[in-house]
C-alpha cells in the first residue's frame, strides 16, 4: 500500500492537452475518487499512475520515491481498464490467475487458487471461472477484470469506471461491497467515475477534474455543499441544481435577490445571516449567479403567500420520484427544476406556483462563476471536518 | 416449406456452379488421366486407355524429380519462414507505433505484389548477376519476399490492429515484460492470421515461375521449372510432363484441402472481439 502524489503533471496528445499541470496527493489506504465529464483526462491521470503513459512534465511519486521512470510491470499497481481488456485467449480463471502467473509477482497454484476462488466469490461468478471472456456479457466481463485486480496486492488499485457496464441492482450491491473491500484490505484506491451517486458514496475525498485540470478536490460533503464553482455545482446532484442570475437590493438590515420570471421581476429576501451579510457588504456585490439545489424549491398548484407564479415546462418520473421543470424565461429560456412525489396529475402548461428554502442558496460570482459563500457555512464546514476526521 | 420459385432457384444455382465445377476441374483431371496414359494414347480424347505407370517410374526414380521438388521446398519454405520473422514485428510496427508517412510505407509495402514480375525481373537478374546471389537458394529466398512477405504484412497486421492495446496495457501492469507479452498474449491471437497467411504465401511462392526461371539455372531448380525440362526440343514427353504437374501440384492442394476452413477464416475474420 502507498500514498500516491502527482505533481504538476502535464501530457498531451498531439494538439490536445490532456493533462494541464495535475497535482494531487492520495493518502495510504484512502479511496480516492476522480470525477469529471467525458474527456476531462480521468483515465489519463489513472494511466500515468500505472505508467502506461508517460507524463511530459511533471512527478509521479509513490511513497515520497519517483516513479516517472519505472515501468508499469515494476509498479505493482492493479488496473481495471474500462474495456475490460481481458486475454481473449485465456479462461476466466487464467485471466484472474494471470499477475500471480508472472515472473515478477509469482505465487504457487494453490495461493493462486484459493485467492481467485475468494475474489470469484466476491464478484459473484464462481460458475463463471471455465468459460472464456467472448463467452461472457459487458457486465460479467467487467466482473472479471475487477476480480483479475483484486487478486493482487498491489500498492494502489486503479479503477477505471469497473461498475459503469453492470445492471443496476447489481451495481448497488457492488459498490456497497466495494467500499467494504477496500476498508477490509486497507489499500489505496484511486477510482474513476462519471456517476455521481457511486462518487458520493465511494469516495473519502474526490478529485472533481474538468479539462485536464483540477477543478477542487474535497470530501462529498464539501464538494456538494460547497462547490467551488458553478461546473462543480452542476456536476454534483440530479437532477441539477438551479443557477439563476440576479440582481442584489437593499442594504445591511435587509438584502434581496431581484430577477425576471416571464415577463415580472420577481425580488425575494434574503434571510439574515451574518457570513452572507459581511461578504454581500464588503465586497460591495451587485450581480450575482444564486444556486438552488432542487429539493429547496418548493412549490404550489394553488396560490400562496410566498409563492410567485410561473408555467409548468415539464413533468418527468426519475424513479421513486419526479421532476417538474416550470419555464421561468420570456426570451431566454429557462427552467426550474424541482422535486415531486410520482403520480401527480400535472397538465404541461398550467399554473404552478414556486417558493425558494433561501436559507440554502449557494452564491456565485456570475463573471467568474466561482463560490462566494453559502448560507450556514460554518455548519456544512463543522459537518465536513468531521466526516474526514471519522474517515482517517 | 420452400415455394416454387425459391426450388427452381436452389436448382439453377446449383446446376451453375456444377458448370463451373466441372470447367474449373477438368483441365486437372485430364492432366491426371494423361499422366497415365502411355505416349502413343496421349493424343486420343476417349476416355478408355491402357493405364500405366512407366510414366510415373520414369519421372520419379529415373530423374532428379526429388531433387527439384526439395529445392521447391527450400526454397518457398525459406521465404515463408523469412517473411514470418521480418514481418510479424513489421506488422506491429505498422500497427502500433506511430510515425511519419507510415500509411505510406504501408502501401509500398502492398505495391510490392502489384508489379507484374516480368517488370522487375530483368534489372534484377543484372543486379544478382554482379552480387553473385544469381543461381542461389539466398537469391531466390530473397526474391520471393515480394510474393510472400506483403501478403503476410497487411493480414497480421490487421489482426494486430483487432488486438486492443488496453491488453498489451493490461498485461503489462500485470508484470509481464514486453517479450512475455508478445508471446503469450498477442502470438496466440494472431496465430490464426499468421497461419493462413503463411501457407498463402508457401502456395505463391511454390508456383512462381518467373522468378526462378530467371534467377536460377542449374545449382537451383524449383519444380515449377524443371517441368519444363520435359518438354524437350525436338520431343514432348507430355506423360511425363503431366506426371511433374501432377506431383507438383499435390502440396498445394493438401495444404489448401487441410486448412480450407481456416484459410476462408483466416484471411477475412478480424483476431478477436474480446
Amino acid at each position: 500500500m502507498a500514498r500516491i502524489q502527482l505533481e504538476n503533471v502535464k501530457k498531451s496528445f498531439g494538439k490536445v492537452q490532456a493533462l494541464d499541470g495535475v497535482t494531487l496527493e492520495v493518502k495510504d489506504k484512502e479511496f480516492y475518487v476522480l470525477f469529471g465529464p467525458a474527456g476531462a483526462g480521468k483515465t489519463t491521470i489513472l494511466n500515468c499512475i500505472a505508467g502506461i503513459v508517460m507524463p511530459e512534465e511533471g512527478m509521479v511519486k509513490f511513497d515520497d520515491e519517483v516513479m516517472n521512470l519505472v515501468d508499469p510491470a515494476h509498479r505493482n499497481v492493479a488496473m481495471v481498464f474500462e474495456n475490460y481488456a481481458l486475454y481473449p485467449q485465456m479462461t476466466v480463471y487464467d485471466n484472474m490467475a494471470s499477475a500471480l502467473r508472472s515472473k515478477l509477482y509469482k505465487t504457487d497454484e494453490d495461493k493462486i487458487k484459493e485467492k481467485v476462488l475468494w475474489a470469484a466469490k466476491i464478484m459473484k461468478m464462481e460458475n463463471l471461472l471455465e468459460r472464456l471472456p467472448s463467452q461472457l456479457s459487458n457486465g460479467q466481463k467487467q466482473r472479471v477484470a475487477m476480480g483479475r485486480a483484486l487478486v493482487r496486492t498491489p500498492n494502489v488499485f486503479l479503477m477505471d469506471e469497473p461498475l459503469a457496464h453492470l445492471d443496476a441492482k447489481l451495481r448497488n450491491s457492488m459498490r456497497t461491497e466495494l467500499k467494504e473491500m477496500q476498508a477490509n484490505l486497507g489499500s489505496t484506491c484511486i477510482y474513476v467515475t462519471h456517476d455521481f451517486m457511486e462518487a458520493m458514496a465511494l469516495g473519502d475525498r474526490i478529485a472533481i477534474i474538468n479539462e485536464g485540470k483540477i477543478v477542487q478536490i474535497g470530501t462529498s460533503d464539501e464538494i456538494y455543499y460547497m462547490p467551488c464553482n458553478e461546473f462543480t455545482a452542476q456536476l454534483m446532484g440530479d437532477p441539477q441544481i438551479n443557477i439563476i442570475n440576479a440582481e442584489i437590493l437593499g442594504d445591511k438590515d435587509g438584502y434581496s435577490v431581484s430577477f425576471p420570471v416571464k415577463r415580472e421581476t420577481v425580488t425575494l429576501p434574503l434571510p439574515k445571516d451574518d457570513r452572507v451579510y459581511d461578504v454581500i457588504r464588503v465586497d460591495g456585490l451587485k450581480q450575482v449567479d444564486f444556486g438552488i439545489r432542487p429539493q429547496n424549491v418548493k412549490y404550489s398548484f394553488e396560490p400562496k403567500e410566498g409563492y410567485f407564479k410561473t408555467t409548468v415546462y415539464s413533468y418527468e418520473s426519475i424513479g421513486n420520484k419526479s421532476v417538474i421543470s416550470a419555464e421561468c424565461g420570456d426570451f431566454l429560456h429557462y427552467q426550474l427544476r424541482m422535486i415531486a412525489p410520482n403520480g401527480l396529475n400535472v397538465e404541461i402548461d398550467s399554473d404552478i406556483y414556486l417558493r425558494f428554502e433561501m436559507d440554502h442558496v449557494i452564491l456565485f460570482d456570475p463573471e467568474t462563476k466561482e463560490y462566494i459563500v453559502r448560507y450556514d457555512e460554518a455548519g456544512i464546514q463543522a459537518l465536513s471536518d468531521q466526516t474526514a476526521a471519522a474517515n482517517a | 416449406m420452400k415455394t416454387g420459385k425459391q426450388r427452381a432457384l436452389y436448382v439453377l444455382q446449383n446446376f451453375l456452379l456444377i458448370i463451373y465445377a466441372v470447367f474449373a476441374l477438368f483441365p486437372l483431371i485430364w492432366m491426371v488421366l494423361i499422366s497415365f496414359k502411355s505416349d502413343t494414347e496421349v493424343f486420343t480424347t476417349t476416355f478408355i486407355f491402357h493405364p500405366t505407370l512407366a510414366n510415373y517410374q520414369e519421372v520419379l526414380l529415373r530423374s532428379d524429380y526429388a531433387r527439384y521438388i526439395l529445392d521447391s521446398v527450400i526454397v518457398s519454405g525459406g521465404a515463408v519462414l523469412v517473411s514470418i520473422i521480418v514481418g510479424v514485428p513489421a506488422a506491429y510496427a505498422l500497427a502500433r507505433y506511430s510515425f511519419p508517412r507510415k500509411e505510406e510505407l504501408a502501401f509500398q509495402i502492398l505495391s510490392y505484389k502489384f508489379a507484374p514480375e516480368i517488370l522487375v525481373v530483368l534489372p534484377l537478374f543484372m543486379i544478382y548477376q554482379k552480387m553473385g546471389l544469381y543461381d542461389s537458394y539466398v537469391g531466390l529466398i530473397w526474391v520471393y519476399q515480394l510474393i510472400s512477405l506483403p501478403l503476410l504484412i497487411w493480414v497480421v497486421r490487421g489482426y494486430f490492429e483487432d488486438i486492443s492495446v488496453e491488453i498489451e496495457y493490461a498485461a503489462q501492469v500485470d508484470g509481464y515484460s514486453w517479450y512475455q507479452i508478445f508471446f503469450k498474449m498477442l502470438v496466440p491471437l494472431i496465430k490464426p492470421g499468421l497461419v493462413s497467411s503463411a501457407l498463402l504465401a508457401f502456395i505463391f511462392a511454390w508456383n512462381s515461375f518467373t522468378f526462378p526461371l530467371i534467377l536460377s539455372s542449374n545449382k537451383v531448380y524449383p519444380v515449377t521449372v524443371a517441368i519444363m525440362k520435359y518438354l524437350g526440343t525436338d520431343s514432348a514427353h507430355y506423360g511425363q510432363l503431366a506426371v511433374a504437374s501432377t506431383v507438383s501440384a499435390l502440396p498445394a492442394m493438401i495444404f489448401a484441402l487441410c486448412i480450407q476452413k481456416h484459410l476462408v477464416r483466416g484471411l477475412s475474420f478480424g483476431a478477436v472481439k474480446g
